[in-house]
């Protein structure tokens, strides 16, 4: 198992009738396992740099690489979790999940088991015929993760997986998100722009400023592992949250 | 008097009775449908009353219970060597038109579905196909009339040619616009799921466009109707369209009217079934609009 990411100064420019420099300059490596946050204001470039790794967008400078190969295209062995979870609605919560094994020409006997392990981890074991749309946006976003894991990738790209989901809902998923991931060891790269959550899951978080998008500060979270949502009110924790507030200028003072 | 009161009135008196009986769901169907059924019964009974020895307009316009004697001899009467030349007639036209429209249709969708995907997926082929497309559209079906009479004569196939080139033009543009709005995250999570172009193509685009898809044969269908009566009136020797123009021609006003009376109801039947079929399909759709 792999899953290395590296970013060798890569920029990206959208062009148009004024050019925006979304990313400048990034540099980033990323090794087996890790788990690094991507922490930002909006429109800071943090979704479009998850995006030139997924293969959705390609880079306009510098060099891209996952495992060491060059990255060109969008593949299955880097799941994205999208924040709206981009369930298929025609299909339902069981078809969802295995959309992936089935357009790699998988076959049934080999990812039946396994789809229905996923259903079980992400609890919705009973909620198989369930069609996306009578599910509330935490259960989606479940299948949101199951399906990429049914494709055993060596990296998760999730982009503000959680972001759209209610406090509660929220503290849930990261706590599953936690679980699964200290049990499968995958590499995974998270945006977001909550700062608990950041500190919460990661081993790394990548400070982020915008126009252009450049990674301002790296900083490592030493928390103990395995981590669960009660970290966060840890003296420990609330010391990396205050050190990254004063990091990213967050003031009571109006902008 | 007139014939068609006679049923709505006792509906009305039978509905007094188990009002009380029914659930609300079917008192408020009950409702919608006596809503529905106002207007058609007061313009049929103003037209009767209007009327003056079986017609009115100075003999010009028979007056419905004329019409409705005219259709039952359409429908039932003895066929063959009848004096009347419609008798026994009804059906056969009425099979003769509903083949011409479902063959046409059929070809419409064949032809126009992958058009239409290929528009709205793929850049080359929008760029291709699109501008003709937009070119040939503003042509009316009813200009094309002499063209498919002289390339196909008047047999069959111009109707159908006719039906399946008018019901073309809305379901290539429908499927078009559907593929071409479809949730680009959608497209992307098959991407990252390992789907190639074809299996995107089929397994996401095509399901996705579908609202729109049936939004297009809905109008379609329409515009099939139009087209097999303006065929059968003049490059074909039967169906409705031909009993229509033949029956004007003879001055039966009664069949006339009957005639295009049967048409409204085709045309509304082959819509519901449409619409039936988008339901069974759509389902996924009718959950997501019933919840927001």
């Amino acid at each position: 198992m792999m899953g290395t990411i590296a970013f060798e100064n890569v920029s990206k420019t959208f062009s148009g009738q004024t050019e925006v420099r979304a990313l400048d300059g990034i540099n980033l490596a990323i090794g087996e396992g890790e788990f690094v946050a991507l922490l930002g204001p909006s429109g800071c470039g943090k979704s479009t740099l998850l995006n030139l790794l997924a293969g959705f967008e390609k880079t306009s400078h510098g060099t891209l690489l996952f495992d060491g190969k060059t990255v060109t295209r969008p593949g299955p062995d880097r799941g994205v979790v999208f924040q709206e979870a981009a369930l298929f609605p025609w299909l339902n919560v069981w078809q969802n999940v295995i959309f992936g094994p089935q357009v790699q020409g998988v076959s049934r006997s080999e990812y039946e088991k396994k789809a229905q392990n996923l259903l079980k981890l992400v609890g919705l074991e009973a909620f198989a015929d369930a069609l996306p749309v009578q599910l509330s946006g935490g259960m989606r976003q479940r299948v949101g993760i199951a399906r990429v894991l049914a494709m055993s990738p060596k990296a998760l790209l999730m982009d503000e997986p959680f972001g759209a989901l209610d406090a509660q809902t929220r503290l849930s998923m990261q706590q599953l998100l936690l679980d699964v991931w200290q049990s499968l060891g995958t590499t995974v790269l998270f945006v977001t722009h909550d700062i608990d959550e950041a500190i919460l899951l990661s081993d790394r978080i990548c400070v982020m400023s915008a126009r252009p998008g450049k990674i301002i500060r790296t900083i490592p979270i030493t928390l103990q592992r395995p981590r669960s949502i009660a970290s966060l009110t840890s003296a420990e924790f609330m010391a990396y949250k205050s050190r990254i507030m004063s990091d990213m200028k967050v003031s009571a003072a109006p902008h | 008097m007139s014939i068609s009161t006679g049923p709505i009135a006792s509906r009305s008196a039978s509905s007094a009775s188990t009002w009380s009986v029914l659930s609300p769901a079917s008192r408020r169907s009950l409702r919608q449908l006596l809503l529905a059924v106002v207007l058609p019964v007061v313009v049929v009974a103003l037209w009767q009353w209007a009327g003056n020895g079986g017609s009115l307009f100075g003999g010009v316009l028979p007056t419905p219970d004329r019409v409705w004697q005219a259709w039952k001899v359409w429908a039932f009467g003895a066929s063959g060597l009848s004096l009347n030349p419609y008798s026994g007639t009804w059906l056969a036209n009425l099979l003769f038109s509903a083949e011409r429209v479902a063959k046409g249709f059929v070809v419409a969708i064949v032809v126009a579905v992958p058009v239409g995907l290929a528009i709205g997926w793929n850049r080359i082929a929008s760029g291709a196909l699109d501008p003709t497309v937009q070119l040939l559209r503003p042509i009316p079906i009813t200009a094309w009339l002499p063209f498919s009479i002289a390339v196909f004569g008047i047999r069959d196939m111009g109707a159908v040619f006719l039906i399946a080139l008018g019901a073309f033009y809305p379901i290539v543009v429908n499927t078009a616009q559907g593929a071409r709005d479809i949730e680009r995250n959608l497209v992307r999570a098959a991407m990252m799921m390992g789907a190639g172009r074809w299996t995107i193509l089929r397994r996401v685009v095509l399901p996705a466009s579908l609202p729109s898809i049936f939004t297009g044969l809905r109008i379609g269908l329409g515009i099939a109707w139009t087209a097999v009566i303006v065929a059968e009136m003049v490059a074909v020797k039967s169906g409705l369209g031909y009993v229509l123009w033949d029956a004007y021609y003879v001055g039966r006003m009664d069949v006339v009217i009957a005639d295009m009376a049967t048409i409204g109801l085709l045309g509304l039947v082959s819509d519901r079934v449409i619409l039936l079929v988008e339901r069974w399909v759509l389902a996924w759709r009718r959950l997501q609009s019933f919840q927001s």
